[in-house]
C-alpha cells in the first residue's frame, strides 16, 4: 500500500475515531456532541415554536441554524455554514408535519480540527430529535493524487490540493426495531445531498472521492444507528 | 422579535411552592441554604472521559489545546476559550499586555437568548468578570509585554454559555479561570539589529510559557427571598426567576474582595451583606483548591503524554486494542494480534515510569461504555476502505493511527 504520508499515520481511507454523547444539556429538547478525532461540536435543538420569520413559507417547517464558532465574531464563513446546514436540513425533514414552526438548532465548535462544517453538524442534529437520514463525510485529494478520507485541519491547509464536503443519505431506511442482517450488498440509495467543494479537483478525482464517501458513510450511518437503537431499547 | 414569551416563568404553585420550602430551610434540589451545586471542570477536548483512542492521537500531533475549559455547575455548563495574538499596546501603557473578555449568551443554552446583539444579563455578566480578573490583576500584564510601545500580548477569553441551569456568573468566572490557568503562549524572541524584530516560536521548537497569575478571584452569588430574610448561594434558574435579589461578591482565597455587584433587587440589610461577604470567602478558599486541584490534575496528564513519545513506549499500548477487538472474530485477526503481542515482549523491560503511564492507559478502555450520559464510541479505529477485499482491522489500523511520522518505517520491518 502507498503511504501518502498522513500526519497523525492514518492510511487514506481511514477515519478519524468518533464518539458521541447525547442529550448532555439540560434546557435544550434536544441536544448532542459529536466528536471526530480532535473535533468536537456540540448541537442543541429547540422547537417547535409557534410562527415562523418572515419570509419563510407558513405552509411548512422553517429551520434555523446557529452556528457559533469558538472564538472571534460571527463572519461570512458562519454565515455559509448556517445557509448550507439549512438548506440540507431542508431536504432531510419531513417539513409539512409542523406547518407555521420554527425549530432552531444552535451548533457550538468546542474543537476544530478539520473537517469541522459538516459531520459535526449533521450526526449531531440525527441524535438529538431528527432521525437520522444523512451522513457527512470530508475527502481531500492531495498534491500526487491520493485521495483521503476526513481531512484534519493540517490537512486542509496545508497538503490538501483541494477537498470536498460531501452529505449523502443514510443506507438504510428503518432506525429502530428490524435488526436486519448486514448483508455485504444492501441496496444502497445513491445520491448525494449536499456536496461543497474547495479548491480544483479533476471530475474524475471527484467522483473518486464520492465513491469513497459512500463506503465510508456506510459505516457512520451503522454507527448511528446503534447509537439510537440503544437509546430506543433502554427508553422502552 | 421578542423572546420575552419563551423566558421560562414560573406557575404561581411553583413560586410558593419554592418559597415556602425555603422558609422552612429546605431547598428544592435539596442542598442546604450555603451549599454549591457539583461542579466538574474539565479541560482540554472538552471531553470528561477521553477513549484512549483520542488520546492516541493526541501523541501524533501536538498538543495544542491548551487553554480550553468546560465547566459544569450543576446543570449549568459554561465553555471558556483562551487565545492570544501579539498587538500594538494602548497608549497610555506601554508596557503591559491586555487581557479581554468575551461572553457569548448561546441560543442554545436557554430559548430566551437570541443570537446576536448581547441582552443586558450578558453586558452584566461580562462586566462583573472583567472587574474581578483585569482590574483585580489577577493577570500579570506586564509580562506579557515583548517590546514595550511596540508588540505586547493581548489576550482574549472567549466564554460559551451551552446550558442555563441557574448561576451563569459563578461558572463563568471558573471558567475563565480554569482556561487561564492552562493556557500556554507562544515563547519569543526579541533580535535582529534594531532589538525590534519579534520571533514567535512554535511549540513544537520551544515550550509555550503559561500566565502568571496572581490570585484566583472567584464569584460567589447570593439570591435573597422573602425581603432579604432568606439567602441561599449559587441559585438554579427556578431559584432566580422566584428570587428577590442578587448579589455577587467576587473574592479570593486570601480574603479580599475583589469585585461586588448588587444591582438592584430587594434591600438587604448591612449585616446580612457583611454575613454574606465571610461566607464568600469560605467558599472561594473550596472552589480555588477545587480549581487548582483539577489544573494540576491536567498538567500532569500532559505531561505524561509527552513521555509517551518515546518509541519503545509507544509500542506498549498496543496492549490496548485487545479490549476494542472483541466484536471481529476473524482469523486475520487472530494472527495480527499474536503478532502485536510478540512486539511487546520484547521491548518489556522498560523504565518504570513508561510502565505506570501505560497502567494509566489501560484503565481507559474499561471506562468507554460507562458513563453518566449516554455516550456510544466507535468499537474499532473506524477503519473503511471502498475496496471490501482488503478491510482494514482494527489493531493495525490503530498501529498505524498511534506511531508518530518519524518512526513508521522502523515498525513495519518488524511487523511483515
Amino acid at each position: 500500500m502507498v503511504e501518502t504520508g498522513r500526519a497523525d499515520g492514518r492510511n487514506p481511507n481511514q477515519l478519524r475515531p468518533f464518539s458521541c454523547t447525547r442529550n448532555p444539556l439540560n434546557r435544550a429538547h434536544g441536544s448532542a456532541r459529536w466528536s471526530q478525532g480532535d473535533t468536537v461540536v456540540l448541537a442543541a435543538v429547540y422547537g417547535p415554536k409557534p410562527g415562523t420569520r418572515k419570509g419563510e413559507n407558513p405552509e411548512k417547517a422553517s429551520i434555523e441554524v446557529v452556528w457559533k464558532p469558538k472564538t472571534g465574531q460571527i463572519g461570512r464563513q458562519e454565515k455559509e455554514y448556517e445557509m448550507t446546514l439549512k438548506r440540507t436540513l431542508q431536504n432531510i425533514c419531513l417539513l409539512t408535519v409542523h406547518p407555521n414552526t420554527t425549530t432552531s438548532i444552535v451548533l457550538q465548535v468546542v474543537n476544530d480540527d478539520g473537517s469541522v462544517s459538516f459531520h459535526h453538524i449533521i450526526a449531531p442534529l440525527q441524535l438529538t430529535s431528527f432521525v437520522s437520514a444523512a451522513v457527512a463525510i470530508s475527502c481531500g485529494v492531495m498534491e500526487n493524487g491520493a485521495v483521503i478520507l476526513d481531512t484534519s485541519k493540517a490537512e486542509e491547509q496545508q497538503q490538501l490540493k483541494s477537498f470536498a464536503h460531501l452529505v449523502f443519505p443514510n443506507s438504510c431506511k428503518s432506525v429502530v426495531g428490524l435488526k436486519e442482517p448486514k448483508q455485504k450488498d444492501e441496496q444502497v440509495e445513491r445520491g448525494l445531498i449536499t456536496s461543497i467543494t474547495h479548491g480544483v479537483m479533476s471530475e474524475d478525482d471527484y467522483f473518486n472521492c464520492i465513491e469513497r464517501g459512500l463506503a465510508a458513510s456506510s459505516r457512520i450511518s451503522e454507527f448511528m444507528r446503534n447509537t439510537m437503537q440503544k437509546d430506543a431499547s433502554e427508553a422502552a | 422579535m421578542a423572546m420575552e414569551h419563551l423566558r421560562w416563568r414560573p406557575t404561581v404553585n411553583e413560586r410558593d411552592f419554592i418559597e415556602s420550602a425555603l422558609q422552612s430551610d429546605l431547598r428544592v434540589d435539596g442542598r442546604r441554604s450555603f451549599d454549591f451545586r457539583r461542579l466538574d471542570i474539565s479541560f482540554g477536548r472538552g471531553c470528561v472521559f477521553v477513549e484512549w483512542v483520542v488520546i492516541i492521537d493526541v501523541v501524533a500531533v501536538s498538543f495544542r489545546e491548551d487553554g480550553s475549559s468546560e465547566v459544569q455547575l450543576g446543570e449549568t455548563r459554561v465553555m471558556g476559550y483562551v487565545t492570544a495574538q501579539l498587538v500594538p499596546p494602548y497608549r497610555d501603557r506601554p508596557n503591559e499586555g491586555t487581557l479581554a473578555i468575551f461572553t457569548e449568551f448561546s441560543p442554545m443554552a436557554d430559548p430566551a437568548f437570541e443570537p446576536g446583539r448581547p441582552g443586558e444579563s450578558a453586558i452584566e455578566l461580562g462586566r462583573v468578570i472583567d472587574r474581578g480578573l483585569r482590574e483585580s490583576r489577577a493577570v500579570d500584564m506586564e509580562s506579557l509585554c515583548v517590546v514595550a510601545g511596540k508588540y505586547v500580548w493581548s489576550v482574549r477569553v472567549d466564554l460559551h454559555i451551552l446550558d442555563n441551569g441557574g448561576n451563569l456568573i459563578d461558572a463563568a468566572n471558573i471558567a475563565a479561570l480554569a482556561a487561564l490557568s492552562t493556557f500556554r503562549r507562544p515563547e519569543c524572541t526579541v533580535g535582529g539589529e534594531d532589538g525590534q524584530q519579534v520571533t514567535v516560536h512554535d511549540a513544537e521548537v520551544r515550550d509555550p510559557i503559561p500566565l502568571t497569575i496572581h490570585h484566583l478571584p472567584i464569584a460567589v452569588t447570593f439570591a435573597y427571598f422573602g425581603e432579604g430574610n432568606i439567602v441561599v448561594v449559587d441559585p438554579t434558574y427556578k431559584e432566580e426567576a422566584v428570587m428577590g435579589g442578587r448579589m455577587t461578591a467576587t473574592v479570593n482565597s486570601n480574603g479580599d474582595v475583589c469585585a461586588i455587584q448588587k444591582a438592584g433587587g430587594e434591600g438587604v440589610m448591612s449585616s446580612v451583606i457583611m454575613q454574606c461577604l465571610r461566607i464568600a470567602s469560605v467558599k472561594a478558599a473550596d472552589v480555588t483548591s477545587k480549581i487548582r486541584t483539577a489544573v494540576e490534575k491536567y498538567a500532569t496528564e500532559k505531561a505524561l503524554k509527552k513521555v509517551k513519545r518515546l518509541p519503545a513506549s509507544m509500542s506498549q499500548k498496543t496492549n490496548a486494542p485487545d479490549v476494542t477487538m472483541v466484536d471481529k472474530g476473524d482469523d486475520k485477526l487472530g494472527s495480527q494480534s499474536v503478532e502485536t503481542l510478540s512486539d511487546v515482549q520484547q521491548i518489556s523491560k522498560d523504565p518504570s515510569v513508561v510502565i505506570e503511564a501505560n497502567d494509566h492507559e489501560d484503565a481507559k478502555p474499561m471506562i468507554t461504555e460507562s458513563s453518566t450520559e449516554v455516550k456510544t464510541t466507535s468499537s474499532s479505529g473506524a477503519a473503511v476502505e471502498s475496496d471490501e477485499a482488503q478491510e482494514i482491522r482494527s489493531p493495525k489500523s490503530l498501529k498505524d493511527a498511534i506511531k508518530p511520522k518519524h518512526k513508521r518505517k522502523k515498525r513495519k520491518d518488524n511487523r511483515s
